[in-house]
Formats: C-alpha cells, structure tokens, sequence
C-alpha cells in the first residue's frame, strides 16, 4: 500500500490553553514493499506522526491518502474500517488488555472486522506459534513477560494481514534479544509479504534495519 | 459475555456499588409500598361497610367510637330499607394509656356479635392464617391479628390475657397490612364483660339505670351490610335521616377522612419513593459510567483496532446489562437480608416495615436496566468523541 501524508500540521493545548505545535508541516511518501523508520529527539513528534498515519487523532491540517484514497477525510464510521482492516499496530508499551488472555487480545483484532471466527482462530494461534508464545495463550498479560507481551501485541496487530503496520518504538521496552525477534518478523513481513511498515525508533541499530530513514526535527522532516 | 469474566474484568466492585444503591431503593421501595398497603386496605376496609355509633364522644371507650349504641338503636336500624344486616360491636384500646393516640395504629380488642347476619359484606370473613374464626357462642376464645400475634409469639393454642380475662387463642389472621393486624378480636359479649372490668362507672350505670339498661346495649357501634345494588352512601344518609340519636359514617366520607389522616403517610410515601429513586439512580447510573470511564483506554485500543460506535456501544451496552442485572440481583438480596434483619428485631413491637413485593422488583429491574443503560450510553457517546490516541493516553 502506498501512503502520503501532505502538509500535516498538529498542535497540542497545554494546560493552560496555550499551543504546543508539534508538527508544522509534513510530507511524505511511503511505498508498498517499504520498511521506513521515523527517528528524531524525543518530542520532536514522531509517535504524533504515527497517530496521524494510524488516523488515531486527527491532524489540525493536511491529507492522508492510502493508495489513492483520501482517508483523513473519511467519516469516522469509515475510519474505523480503514484502522480495522488496512493498519496493525504495535505500540511501546504493548496496550494489551489486562483482563484478556493472550489469545483473546490476538483475537480482538477480527473481532471489529466480521471475521469468521474460527478461521481468525487458526490463523491466531499459527502466529503465536511462529512467534513462541502459543503455550501461553491462555495466560493473562500480567503473566507475560515484556517480551511476550510485545510479541502477542505483534500478533495481534498482523491477525488480519494489514498492508501497513505501525509500530512506535516497538523495542523501547525489550532486551536486545526480545527486540531482534519483532524487528526481524517486521522486516520478513514487508520483504515477504510486500506490505509497508513504518517505525518509530530512537535506536540508530534499529533504524538501520530500515529500507530508509526520515528523520523529524521540530515538526518537520528533515531532507535527507 | 458472562458475569464471571465481567467480574474478573475489574467489575466486582461496579456490581458491589450498584448492588448498595439498589438495595437503597429496594429498602425504601419496600416501606413506601407498606404504607400504601396500609392506606389501601384501610380504605377497603372502610367502604365495605357502613360504621353506626351512638351520639357522643365515646369516652366510656377511649374515643375509639361514639357514645352507646343500644340494642334498640340497633333493631331500629335493623329496619330500615336496603339494610341487609346490622353487627353489634365493642372496640375498646387494648392499652388504656395509649387511648388517645390514633387508632390506625393501636392495638384493639373487637368483640364481635357473631350471631348477626351479615351478607354482602366486604368483608366476608377475615382471612385466617392458622385456626379458625370465632363462631356464634364462642366464649373464652380469641382471634388475634397477625401483628399482634407476632408482637406476643402467640399461635393457635396459646392463652392470652386480656385485662383481667384469659382467652384461648383459636385463630391467627393473616396479615391485611392495615387495623385488623392489630385486633384482638372477642365474642361480643366477652367484650362487654371486659368493658365492665374495665370501667366500675358503667357497672353503677347498669345497676342503678332507671331506663333499665342491659348488658345488651353495651356496644360502641355496629357495621351495616347492604343489599346487593344498594349505594352505600344513600343508605348511610338514609339510616341517618330516619334513626335519631346515632352517628353514622358515610363509607366515601370515612374513607376521605382515612385519606386526611393519612396525607402525612402519602407525603412521606412521595417523599420516600423518591429519595430511593434519587439515591438508586443516582448511585446505579454514577457506577456503570465511572465503570466505563474506568477503561477508556481499552475502549481506545479497541478503537484502534477498528471498533465502530456502535459496536462499542454493543459491547458497553452488554456489560452494563450484565453487571447492572448483577447489581440489581444483589441489591434486591441486600435489601431482603436488610428487611429481614429489621424486622426481626422490630416484629416484636407488632410492626412490619417493609413490603416486598412483586411489582417492586419488577420495578427495580425495570428502572436498573433502563439507568444501566441510559448511563451506558452516555459513556460511551462520551467516550468516541475522543480519539483513540487521546483515549489510550487518558486511560493509560
């Protein structure tokens, strides 16, 4: 999937009601078959350009197209469909929920899109098992470690094979070993699967991994 | 989605805080409903019969009736037309010293004339519980009212004394939720008998009375049934109009008078009904929202993943069910433990305060679901007017 983002602009209100602009104006292009990374100083916006993309928040300015159609002017019905069905995302800290076995948190990504259960199923548990926590799918999130966590989180945010997957700093919270296994089945994914990737990272290994690099610097990126 | 996954999902203290307001509004429910029943079958009980006394200010009683109604009075009455049968009565406080106080309420001893016919009468015979009803020539025997039978651990078999008399108890009636609770019901000439113990003046009376006053005229009233077809308040004025020297109730006017006398229950009833319709919703509908709130970030990532509004509104709408009908379950247990409590250790003072009935819990469940709901919805319009970022953040 191809997306562009043009013009994005978004600024957050502090307490006192006063602007805190985080992005003043952002272009880019990411092509189908694309692992790019986002990388930049903490609160130069990288996980609000994410939320962007994701259409998490809406952007005070700016379009958003995925393969030609202009999502960030969908309705929000709409969008709910375009999150459900094109976007997976992994988030820094994992957002499972607590009351949930590893199983049912992979399995609530079909649940929004009219997937045959069964099938969702069969295709949650093959991805746990490929990425090792299967004989832990009946246990609660509390009973996981980080690293289970993110790799359920990974699981759940490809159950549906979205052509893009989102992920903010999907490594900030492992080991390196825990790390490489969600960066090497991202990358297999994209270079696979043909689908695109963006992650946001501040780990200059990580980024490395990446087909290329934007680097964001005050609400803007920086040409390369 | 089941109770025991809502409660592991963090909702056991929500059906706990749901479960005390409704338990509220249940208890109070239940007291309002008493009184109701109180006023409803005090109201029956009234416009099924027209009540006689004889003039005056019936202190010989303890004001509970007019003066003497004589056995002449009562023959004369006998006679009027559409008057299908006359009961002689004695009532008389069981207790001297509360004889002033409202009669609703106090304990009475009635002796009956058993030996009247009485067709068509409202009520045709009080509802026994245990035993049986007194029957004409009855002597030494006693009926006693649920309330007072409670208020004494009396049952069938028991004695029972009253002033200086023992009486066996023959008969317990069920509970009516108004006067009769509270009777202790005699033969009539029983009652007179105690009358006399009771008041040394009256024995002079009898003894030196030069219009030869019998034991046969102390009564302190009669009922008058009616034939079939007949108004009641049209014989009532009827009965007035042609026998001098007595008093006589109009039913529809008693029963305004019970209703006067009673408009201080009917406020509180409002009253009561609606501070536990306040404190329920109040408590059911802040509950199920903060619930809700309470898991905002959840709802985000749901949203993330692709929930529509109105699925999430399914999905908050379910649970608020779930865990309101869980509330409203406990609640209503809560309320009946409550009123249990309560009332075993105020039943001896011969007193029930609360009336748990059926359209009470209907009503409860009714307004938990529909406030269940209401405050679901609420939270949940509330909660997609948020994205699911700032959803997620404000959760996290």
């Amino acid at each position: 999937m191809v997306v562009r983002a043009a013009g994005l602009r978004k600024t957050y209100h502090g307490k006192a009601g006063e602007p805190v602009p985080v992005l003043g104006g952002v272009d880019l292009e990411v092509k189908a078959g694309e692992f790019v990374a986002v990388v930049g100083a903490s609160g130069s916006g990288k996980s609000t350009l994410l939320n962007l993309l994701g259409l998490l928040e809406g952007a005070d300015a700016g379009e958003i197209w995925f393969d030609g159609e202009r999502v960030s002017h969908l309705s929000r019905r709409a969008q709910c469909r375009v999150r459900g069905m094109s976007i997976g995302y992994v988030f820094q800290c994992f957002l499972l929920i607590e009351e949930m076995t590893a199983l049912d948190n992979v399995l609530l990504a079909a649940r929004y899109v009219a997937r045959d259960e069964r099938q969702a199923e069969r295709e949650a548990m093959a991805l746990m098992e490929r990425l090792g926590v299967s004989h832990r799918r009946n246990h609660y999130p509390s009973q996981l470690s980080g690293g289970e966590q993110q790799r359920v989180a990974y699981c759940r945010a490809v159950l549906n094979d979205p052509p893009l997957v989102l992920a903010d700093e999907p490594t900030g919270n492992l080991d390196e070993e825990h790390a490489q296994v969600i960066l090497t089945e991202l990358q297999g994914r994209v270079r696979e699967r043909g689908t695109s990737a963006i992650l946001v990272t501040h780990r200059p290994e990580t980024s490395a991994l990446a087909n290329r690099a934007l680097r964001l610097r005050n609400g803007r990126i920086e040409p390369s | 989605m089941t109770l025991p996954r809502l409660l592991l999902r963090g909702y056991f203290f929500s059906v706990l805080g749901i479960g005390v307001g409704v338990a509220g509004l249940v208890a109070l429910g239940a007291m309002a409903e008493r009184i109701t029943r109180f006023i409803e079958g005090g109201d029956r009980f009234v416009l099924g019969q027209i009540s006689v006394a004889g003039e005056g200010i019936g202190m010989g009683t303890g004001f509970t009736a007019g003066g003497l109604l004589t056995a002449s009075k009562i023959a004369e009455i006998t006679r009027v037309p559409g008057v299908a049968g006359v009961q002689a009565q004695v009532m008389l406080p069981l207790s001297t010293t509360t004889s002033h106080f409202l009669t609703l309420t106090q304990e009475l001893v009635l002796g009956m004339d058993l030996a009247a016919s009485m067709p068509g009468r409202y009520y045709q015979g009080l509802p026994v519980r245990a035993g049986r009803f007194l029957h004409p020539g009855d002597r030494g025997s006693v009926v006693v009212g649920a309330d007072f039978a409670a208020a004494r651990r009396l049952g069938v078999g028991g004695r029972l004394r009253l002033g200086g008399m023992e009486f066996a108890v023959i008969g317990m009636l069920d509970k009516t939720l108004t006067a009769p609770d509270r009777f202790a019901i005699i033969g009539i000439e029983d009652a007179r008998e105690l009358w006399l113990q009771r008041d040394p003046m009256l024995v002079q009376v009898l003894r030196g009375s030069a219009a030869a006053l019998t034991q046969g005229d102390l009564n302190t009233g009669a009922l008058v049934v009616w034939h079939s077809g007949e108004d009641p308040d049209g014989l009532a004025r009827r009965i007035k109009g042609v026998v001098s020297g007595i008093n006589v109730t109009i039913p529809s006017e008693l029963s305004r008078l019970l209703r006067t006398s009673t408009a201080f229950f009917s406020a509180l009833l409002f009253g009561i009904g609606s501070l536990g319709l306040v404190i329920g919703g109040l408590t059911l509908s802040n509950t199920v929202t903060a619930a809700v709130f309470e898991r905002i970030r959840d709802f985000g990532i749901k949203r993330a993943l692709g929930a529509t509004d109105l699925q999430l509104l399914r999905e908050i709408l379910r649970e608020a069910l779930v865990v309101s009908m869980a509330g409203c379950v406990a609640g209503v247990a809560l309320a009946l433990v409550i009123g249990w409590a309560v009332e075993t250790r105020v039943v001896h003072e011969g007193q029930q305060l609360f009336v748990f009935s059926p359209r009470l819990f209907l009503f409860t469940l009714a307004f938990s679901l529909l406030l269940g709901s209401m405050a679901a919805t609420y939270a949940t319009m509330r909660i997609v007017r948020v994205s699911p970022a700032e959803a997620i953040r404000r959760g996290a």
